[in-house]
């Protein structure tokens, strides 16, 4: 077994006053352990839906969401968000750090929620992360003192430091220029190398698609398929100058 | 703990973002401090207030008779003083009570008042000079009277002679004045024709033949001529003495000694004895002199402007005092001191007595070096024998003479009129007063009645007639009933009382007759309120007939005050503590509101709800504990100061509540653990719900953008 994201026939609807919104139209999925995976379609294709039904922070309306095998509909309220803090890692868009804490403080956050591990021991896995994201000289810096690439480091450094089977990231470049979400996904594939740590992530820049071993392609809702990166590339592409020349025409 | 000290730094490092903080932290400050401080003040208060109610009659608890009316009331209350019932077993009651282990004495009681008067300075200059006459010839009335050397006896009338005829020579001289003034008609010509017998030389040639006849020409004729006669109100303690004075160790003799163990006799109170027997010029300028060392200054007082005027006004008392040889020594020793060449004394004191900010300390000195000594500054003295009337409870005036034996003071009541102006007497006399009789008097007292049919008025109704209106009754009557001649003739009546002076009594006949009230002084009086339950337990198991109640309580409206002031600063807090508590629960909630994706992020990363509860509740909690901490520190500073320092009483009643002259508060610990809870109470309380609605913050708003 090394599926660590497993989804069969998920349906996902969000009701809107009367009418409801199919989200998800049955989607089924396998992630296995180690991938590097994107997650593409055009806007309103589900992808946000899709992310935050493996991350744990939402339920399908129907079918079937296993993550490291377990059930997702069968877990408690506590329990998902044990599940959420020991075996996942997230990095937002937005990037969501703690503005009142340090850098070191945000990225040590989870580590203090885990409880685990003593306070020298915790400093030097914080500080570990930070040198891999090349940032351990802005520990004691607050996140307002950080520019926008810096902070994405941060929140990288955040989601990989409890060590999570897997990292989700819903459009971690969306509010970063071309280079610097380059950089970030290069640190996150670095990551993803170093320590085999599965990286699910949804973008529209095909630029960063190209980075992924795999892209699930989506559209209203629906799987349209798994391609292997260049593929996806072309694709969206062609779909890229289709949609200029909509605009065009 | 590394999570606690996050959640601090979050919640300190929010706090300093929002400046609305500042202002709740204000309250709380204010709250805590205020509750800290006039906390601690009113605690000071109470306790001491709490030491001079036990320590001046109280005790610790007081029983009185269950079926008393009123309620006890040891300061008295609005209708005078309670009705209570009488405790006819008390002997049974002492050992019962005595018998618990928290006991350590009961000490019989019982207040009460009664009119004393002092008649008009010529009828007392009379009275002496009749005393005196009838010494010579063996018939001794008082005991001051008794083993008198017929030499000094002799002195003695002379000196009394010579002050009568003085003062017949003022009263001669105001009557001119008077006539010289007013028409012919307003002058009652008897008087004149009177006036003009006793000064002539002649009626005092005569005098030594017909003494009694000499002596009730002046005193129907001449004496009435003096309207300066006084009724006092003295209120006195009826107690066995000797355990009052064991028990309430703060009494101390000022003039004068202790009442022999077992005898009869009586304190008067100083205050009571300064305030009301003292001769009021005199009093007056010690008042003066008090204030002055308080630096109240004369030229600008009101009170002290009006103590001067009447002292200048008032120089009579002085006048009528001294005899022929005493107002010319005065008259030159003024005339020295004022280096004036007027011959009239009362003129001499009025310009005497015209006191300023500047002469005052040396005319103050010279008043008592060299005036003083030839005047009589008290109207009662130690060693006077002091004639009590009042009602008995049976309707009939009864009498009773009491020596004087000192004065006494409670040690920092001194000036405090609550404590120091109820006397004490003896039990025996008291009971003699109060009418209350002994089982077989009382039945003596009936056969007496059964065979002279005398009818008897019912208690009840002689109760209602008597006390029922207070004390104004009881006035007007004894100032027309009462002929004090036809009360003390007889010999045999003399005997008796001069038996009572010496007789001693024993515990047994102390403790044997009617009380009204008992102080038990407690072992351990932090078991206050334990031992009234158990002593109250004790009274229905026992049959005692008994109420205890605590010195709070049996002090009356006066136990209530410091309640009173205490509800008042709990409303202030509350008030403080509750606009703190609104403020806190907008902001916290506005705050929450503002934090959703700080709370969603950290809830999408894998922080439980109650890791989201918490973080809001310490935010507030360290507000409180931070500006709470503030207030304490500020208070418990102040309240140090305060403790070193002292606060000086304001004015006499004060004495009372601060027990002494400096009330030095003491701040309590209790009292900043009892802060620290409400801080909590108010900070949790109020931020409850905000952080309720925290915890349902979903994850997903960590997805959402930042609106
Ligand atoms: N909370 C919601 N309530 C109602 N409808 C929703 C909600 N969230 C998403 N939807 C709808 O579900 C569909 C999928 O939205 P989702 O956000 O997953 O798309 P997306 O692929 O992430 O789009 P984008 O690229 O713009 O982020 C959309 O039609 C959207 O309107
Ligand atoms: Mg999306």
């Amino acid at each position: 077994m090394n599926a660590i994201v497993s989804i069969r026939d998920v349906v996902k609807e969000y009701q809107l006053g009367q009418t409801t919104v199919q989200a998800l139209r049955g989607v089924s999925l396998e992630v296995l352990k180690g991938e590097f995976l994107s997650i593409a379609g055009p806007s309103g294709s589900g992808k946000t839906t899709l992310l935050n039904l493996i991350g744990c922070v939402d339920t399908a309306t129907r079918g079937v969401v296993e993550v490291a095998g377990k059930d997702t509909a069968k877990l408690t309220e506590r329990e998902l968000t044990d599940l959420r803090l020991n075996t996942i890692g997230f990095i937002f868009q937005s990037f969501n750090l703690v503005s009142v804490l340090t850098v070191f403080q945000n990225v040590e956050f989870p580590l203090l929620l885990q409880g685990k591990l003593g306070g020298s021991e915790r400093k030097a896995k914080v500080m570990q992360l930070l040198e891999q994201v090349g940032l351990h000289t802005h520990a004691k810096h607050r996140p307002s003192e950080l520019s926008g690439g810096q902070r994405q480091r941060v929140a990288v450094a955040r989601a990989l430091v409890t060590d999570p089977l897997l990292v989700l990231a819903d459009e971690p470049t969306a509010n970063l220029d071309s280079a610097t979400g380059n950089q970030i996904i290069d640190l996150m594939k670095s990551l993803n190398q170093q320590k085999g740590t599965t990286f699910i992530f949804s973008t529209h820049d095909h630029k960063v698609m190209q980075h992924a071993n795999a892209v699930i392609r989506l559209a209203d809702g629906k799987v349209l398929g798994r391609e292997s990166a260049k593929d996806a590339v072309a694709h969206a592409l062609s779909l890229g100058e289709a949609a200029a020349n909509e605009v065009r025409a | 703990m590394g999570r606690l000290s996050m959640l601090v730094q979050i919640a300190w490092r929010n706090l300093l973002a929002s400046p609305i903080n500042l202002i709740i932290g204000a309250l709380i400050l204010f709250g805590t401090f205020l509750f800290v401080v006039v906390g601690g003040l009113l605690d000071s208060l109470n306790a001491a207030m709490a030491r001079s109610v036990i320590g001046s009659a109280a005790g610790h608890v007081q029983i009185y008779s269950a079926k008393s009316k009123d309620e006890l009331s040891l300061y008295g209350s609005m209708g005078g003083d309670p009705d209570l019932g009488a405790v006819t077993e008390f002997p049974r009651i002492k050992e019962a009570l005595e018998a618990h282990p928290n006991v350590k004495e009961v000490v019989p009681m019982g207040v009460s008042g009664a009119l004393i008067t002092s008649g008009n300075t010529v009828d007392v200059a009379l009275e002496e000079l009749r005393n005196l006459l009838k010494a010579k010839d063996g018939v001794v009335d008082r005991p001051e009277y008794k083993n008198l050397a017929p030499a000094e006896l002799d002195t003695r009338i002379t000196a009394s002679r010579r002050h009568v005829r003085q003062m017949i020579k003022v009263l001669d001289a105001d009557q001119k004045k008077a006539a010289a003034i007013l028409q012919d008609k307003a002058i009652d010509p008897e008087v004149v024709a009177a006036l003009q017998k006793v000064s002539s030389d002649d009626f005092w040639a005569g005098f030594d033949n017909d003494p009694w006849g000499s002596l009730e020409f002046l005193e129907n004729k001449i004496a009435p001529q003096v309207t300066d006669s006084q009724l006092l109100f003295i209120r006195y303690l009826g107690t066995d003495l000797d355990r009052f004075q064991q028990s309430f160790d703060r009494m101390q003799i000022v003039d004068g000694t202790r009442v022999p163990k077992g005898q009869r006799g009586f304190l008067v109170a100083k205050l009571f004895y300064e305030d009301q027997l003292k001769l009021k010029s005199a009093r007056r300028l010690d008042k003066l002199k008090d204030a002055r060392s308080l630096g109240r200054l004369i030229a600008t007082d009101d009170e002290l402007k009006r103590f001067v005027k009447e002292n200048k006004a008032q120089t009579r008392d002085i006048v009528l005092q001294l005899d022929d040889l005493k107002t010319s020594e005065a008259v030159t020793k003024l005339q020295g001191f004022l280096k004036s060449d007027e011959k009239d004394l009362a003129t001499l004191l009025t310009a005497f007595f015209d006191t300023t900010d500047e002469n005052l300390e040396v005319r103050h000195g010279f008043f008592y070096e060299q005036l003083a000594p030839m005047l009589q500054l008290y109207k009662v003295r130690v060693g006077d024998t002091l004639t009590i009337k009042a009602f008995s409870r049976a309707g009939a005036i009864s009498a009773v003479n009491v020596k004087v034996y000192g004065t006494f003071a409670f040690t920092g009541l001194e000036k405090s009129p609550l404590a120091g102006t109820t006397s004490l007497m003896d039990l025996m006399s008291f009971r003699d007063l109060y009418g209350y009789l002994t089982a077989d008097k009382a039945e003596e007292l009936a056969q007496l009645k059964r065979e002279t049919g005398a009818k008897q008025v019912t208690r009840e109704s002689a109760e209602d007639d008597l006390f029922g209106e207070g004390n104004t009754v009881v006035a007007e009557a004894t100032a027309g009933v009462i002929d004090e001649k036809k009360e003390f003739t007889g010999v045999g009546r003399r005997l008796r009382e001069d038996d009572l002076v010496r007789r001693v009594y024993s515990d047994a006949e102390i403790n044997g007759g009617v009380v009204l009230h008992a102080a038990v002084i407690l072992k351990d009086p932090a078991l206050l309120s334990k031992t009234i339950d158990e002593l109250n337990a004790l009274s229905t198991e026992k049959n005692l007939g008994i109420k205890a109640v605590s010195w709070q309580q049996a002090s009356g409206l006066l136990g209530q005050v410091i309640l009173f002031f205490r509800v008042l600063l709990v409303m202030a807090v509350a008030f403080i503590f509750g606009v703190a508590m609104v403020i806190i629960n907008n902001a916290m909630m506005m705050a929450t509101l503002q934090r959703t994706q700080v709370i969603g992020t950290m809830r999408a990363i894998g922080a439980q709800r109650t890791l989201v509860l918490s973080m809001v509740l310490v935010e507030s909690v360290v507000l409180g504990l931070v500006f709470g901490g503030l207030g304490m520190l500020v208070g418990s500073g102040l309240m140090s100061f305060l403790h070193s320092h002292g606060i000086a009483a304001p004015n006499d009643v004060a004495y009372f509540f601060f027990s002494g002259p400096r009330l030095l508060p003491e701040l309590s610990t209790a009292n900043l653990i009892i802060a620290l809870g409400i801080i909590l109470l108010v900070t949790l309380g109020s931020t409850m719900l905000p952080a309720i609605i925290a915890t349902r913050v979903s994850p997903l708003r960590a997805m959402q953008a930042d609106e």
